[in-house]
C-alpha cells in the first residue's frame, strides 16, 4: 500500500511543475536544566531545524516538512513530519501521504483528536505540532458551503512513541516483579484488513461550530498481556506481551459563544478498550470495557488576561474492582483540568503565559509558566519552567524532573 | 412681476438644494450615518501592509491579504497573514451583522495547531496584531451605538469638515468619547481622536490618503498614533479590487485552512 501511495504522489504531482516552491520554518536552540534535584544537569541541549517546502498549483499542491534534531551527544535525529500532495476538483479535496490530522475542540487533551498518534519521548513538553506524529494514508474531503465531510483511510498503523527505558521521561511501571517483555505481537502489519477508517462531519455557522465523528481504529497504546510461570525456585516469571487492539469510537465536539464566553465541549465513546486486571492468571490479565471521555471548557478575557480552562473526565462503563489502576485510568472515573492564562504587553511583543494540568485523582499537576519575547519579526526568545507536583500520577511520577529552559527561535 | 416670481422660485430651489443649507439641517447622527452608509462596493480585495513604529522609531511590518463581501445587511471578511514568518498562513475570519445587538462571529486558524478556533468578539478593546488599532476601531461601529453631536466646522487638509463628538450609550465602552472630522459631502472621516476612560487624549487617527476607485471613495492610507505611549501604526491598502466578484466560498473554513 505504501508503494501505491508513493506512486500516486509521483504520478499526480505533474500539475505542480512550473510553480514556485516556498520555503519556511525555523531554527531553534533549546537548553533545559533540571531544577528538581540537586544536580542541575542540562537535560536538554537541542538544536532544531524545522523546514517546510510548499508548492501550490491549480488543483494540486504539495507540502514536505522534514525536521532535524541535533542533541548534545552530537547525535542527529532526522524525520519527516509531513509529506503529502493535495489534489482538488470542485468540492472534493484529496490529501495523499504522511500528514498530521487534528480533530476536535479540546486543547491539550486528546478525545476525538486521536488520528495522529503522540510522540511522548519528551512527555507532553514539546509543542503540540511536535507531539503529533504524521500518519500515512489518504484523506478525502467533500465541502458544501460551511460543511465538510471528511473520510480518512490509514493503511499504515502508527502507535504512540514512548520514551526509551533510559530516558528521564520513561514512565514508572508498577509490576510486582521485574517483567520480561515479548514484543512479538506488538506490530500491526500494513494490510487491508488492518486499515484504520475515520469519518467526520463538521459544520461552521454563525451560532455554533460542531463535529460528529466515528472511527474504526487501532488503540495507539498497547494492552499489556500478562503471563505468569513458575521459575523453579519457588517464585514466578512475569512475561508482558504488548499488543495493539481494535477500538471503535464515536463522538463529537462543539464550540459556541455566549456573550463574552466561548464555550467548548467534546466527548467520545470508546468500545473495546483492553484494560489490565489484578488477576494475571485469568485471560492473560486483560478484560475488555467500554469507556467515555469528555470535556467542557470555556475561553474568556478577564481584564486584559486571556483565560482558557477545561475539565476532562474519563468514565469506565460496567466498572469492576479487579481493574488495575494506571495513570490514565484510576478507578471508575478519572478527572483532570487544564488552565491557560495569557497576558500580552508591549504591543504583543511580550507574552506572559501559564499553562497547567491538574489531575484530581492523584492530586498531581504540571505547571508551565513561560515568558515569550519577540526580539524582532524573526527572532523569538522564550524562558520558562516545567514544574511537576505530587508524588505519583502521570505528572507526579516526574516530580524530580522540574526544569527551567530557554529557547531561541529564528523564523524564516 | 413674472420675472420676479421666477427669480423667487429659482432662488428658493437653489437654497433648498444647496449642500450648505442641507448640511445645516444635518444632525451629528446623520453625518455619522452618512459615513457609515457611504457606498464602497459589494466586495473588495486588497493587500494590507501594517507598519508598527515604536517610540524609538523601530519598525515591524505585517503583511496581510484581505477579502470582504457584503451579504445584505451583513458583511464577511477574511484575512490571510503573509508575514512575519511566525504568523504566516494564520487566517482570521469575521462575520459582522447589521442587526443592532448581534455580536460578530470570529474564527482564527492557527497553522501550527492545524485548528480553526472560534474566538469571542466581545473583547473589542483588544489590539489587532500588536497594532494601535483595536478590533473595534477596525470594525464598522453602528452609528446607533453612540450619541453624536456636531461641535463645529473646520478645515482639515484643505477640506471643510464637520467635527462630531460621539459618546457611547454603553458606560463600559473603552473610550469616553471620540471626535471625528468628516469631509462635507464626501462623508469620509479624515481624522479621529480617541479619549480614554479618564477623558485624556489617547490616540489620533489621520487619513493620509483616499482615492476614488470604481467611483467609490476608499481610504487607502491611515496613521494612528498613541499619544500616551508614542507608538504608531501605519496602515496601507494596495492592489485594491472592488466588485471583482468574490465567491461566497471564500468565506469558509475550507479557505481559512487552505490559505492563499
Amino acid at each position: 500500500m505504501k508503494y501505491i501511495i508513493v506512486l500516486l504522489l509521483l504520478v499526480t504531482g505533474y500539475p505542480l511543475l512550473g510553480q514556485e516552491v516556498n520555503f519556511s520554518g525555523y531554527v531553534r536552540g533549546y537548553s533545559g536544566m533540571f531544577a528538581g534535584n540537586d544536580n542541575y544537569d542540562f537535560v536538554i541541549l537541542q538544536n532544531t531545524l524545522n523546514l517546510v517546502a510548499e508548492k501550490k498549483g491549480e488543483g494540486a499542491s504539495f507540502r514536505v516538512n522534514p525536521y532535524f534534531y541535533h542533541y548534545k551527544q552530537d547525535s542527529l535525529v532526522i524525520g519527516m513530519r509531513e509529506a503529502y500532495i493535495d489534489l482538488e476538483a470542485g468540492n472534493l479535496a484529496l490529501r495523499l501521504g504522511k500528514q498530521q490530522i487534528v480533530w476536535g475542540k479540546a486543547d491539550g487533551v486528546f478525545i476525538t483528536d486521536i488520528i495522529s498518534p503522540k510522540n511522548l519521548e519528551e512527555f507532553l513538553l514539546p509543542d503540540f505540532a511536535e507531539i503529533r506524529m504524521g500518519v500515512t494514508g489518504a484523506k478525502l474531503n467533500y465541502y458544501f458551503e460551511n460543511n465538510t465531510i471528511e473520510l480518512v483511510f490509514l493503511p499504515v498503523f502508527t502507535p504512540t512513541k514512548l520514551p526509551a527505558k533510559s530516558s528521564v521521561w520513561s514512565p514508572v511501571l508498577n509490576f510486582p516483579v521485574a517483567p520480561v517483555f515479548d514484543y512479538s505481537r506488538s506490530e500491526v502489519n500494513p494490510a487491508l484488513e488492518n486499515t484504520e477508517v475515520y469519518l467526520k462531519y463538521s459544520s461552521l455557522s454563525g451560532s455554533i461550530d460542531y463535529e460528529v465523528m466515528a472511527g474504526y481504529m487501532w488503540d495507539d497504546d498497547a494492552a499489556m498481556y500478562t503471563s505468569l510461570t513458575p521459575n523453579g525456585a519457588g517464585g514466578m516469571n512475569l512475561k508482558i506481551t504488548p499488543e495493539h487492539n481494535r477500538l471503535t469510537v464515536a463522538g463529537g465536539s462543539f464550540s459556541t459563544t455566549v456573550g463574552p464566553l466561548v464555550l467548548r465541549g467534546e466527548g467520545a465513546y470508546y468500545s473495546g478498550k483492553k484494560f489490565m486486571t489484578t488477576t494475571p492468571q485469568l485471560n492473560s490479565g486483560i478484560t475488555e470495557k467500554d469507556y467515555i471521555h469528555y470535556m467542557a471548557g470555556t475561553d474568556f478575557a478577564l481584564y486584559d488576561i486571556q483565560v482558557s480552562t477545561q475539565i476532562i473526565q474519563k468514565s469506565i462503563l460496567e466498572y469492576s474492582s479487579d481493574l488495575q489502576s494506571n495513570y490514565s485510568f484510576n478507578g471508575e472515573n478519572s478527572t483532570m483540568m487544564t488552565l491557560l492564562l495569557k497576558y500580552s504587553a508591549l504591543n504583543e511583543t511580550l507574552d506572559f503565559e501559564l499553562f497547567s494540568y491538574y489531575d484530581f485523582e492523584f492530586d498531581d499537576s504540571l505547571i508551565r509558566p513561560r515568558i515569550v519575547y519577540d526580539y524582532s519579526d524573526s527572532i523569538n526568545l522564550q524562558f520558562g519552567a516545567n514544574i511537576f507536583t505530587g508524588d505519583s500520577g502521570q505528572f507526579g511520577q516526574y516530580n524530580l524532573n522540574d526544569m527551567i529552559y530557554a529557547k531561541v527561535l529564528y523564523n524564516f | 412681476m413674472k420675472n420676479s416670481a421666477w427669480l423667487l422660485i429659482v432662488f428658493l430651489l437653489t437654497m433648498v438644494s444647496s449642500p450648505y443649507l442641507f448640511a445645516q439641517s444635518k444632525t451629528g447622527l446623520q453625518v455619522i450615518e452618512s459615513v457609515y452608509n457611504r457606498p464602497n462596493g459589494s466586495d473588495m480585495s486588497a493587500d494590507l501592509t501594517m507598519t508598527l513604529i515604536n517610540a524609538r522609531g523601530d519598525q515591524r511590518v505585517r503583511k496581510i491579504k484581505q477579502f470582504s463581501k457584503e451579504f445584505g445587511k451583513d458583511e464577511k471578511k477574511i484575512m490571510f497573514f503573509i508575514s512575519p514568518a511566525d504568523v504566516k498562513n494564520t487566517s482570521f475570519m469575521n462575520w459582522s451583522y447589521g442587526d443592532a445587538g448581534k455580536d460578530d462571529d470570529q474564527w482564527i486558524y492557527l497553522p501550527a495547531l492545524k485548528k480553526t478556533k472560534r474566538i469571542s468578539s466581545d473583547s473589542k478593546s483588544d489590539y489587532f496584531m500588536g497594532s494601535d488599532f483595536t478590533y473595534d476601531d477596525l470594525g464598522d461601529r453602528l452609528p446607533s451605538e453612540d450619541n453624536h453631536k456636531i461641535l463645529k466646522e473646520e478645515k482639515v487638509q484643505d477640506e471643510l469638515c464637520y467635527v462630531i463628538e460621539s459618546k457611547s450609550k454603553n458606560s463600559g465602552y473603552m473610550y469616553s468619547k471620540t471626535i471625528t472630522w468628516v469631509v462635507k459631502d464626501k462623508w469620509v472621516a479624515v481624522k479621529k481622536e480617541f479619549y480614554d476612560e479618564e477623558g485624556k487624549l489617547l490616540k489620533i487617527l489621520t487619513v493620509e490618503e483616499y482615492k476614488t476607485i470604481n467611483n467609490f471613495l476608499i481610504v487607502t492610507k491611515t496613521l494612528i498614533k498613541n499619544i500616551q505611549t508614542n507608538h504608531a501604526t501605519e496602515m496601507k491598502l494596495e492592489n485594491i479590487i472592488i466588485d471583482g466578484g468574490i465567491s461566497n466560498d471564500k468565506f469558509t473554513e475550507r479557505t481559512m485552512t487552505k490559505g492563499l
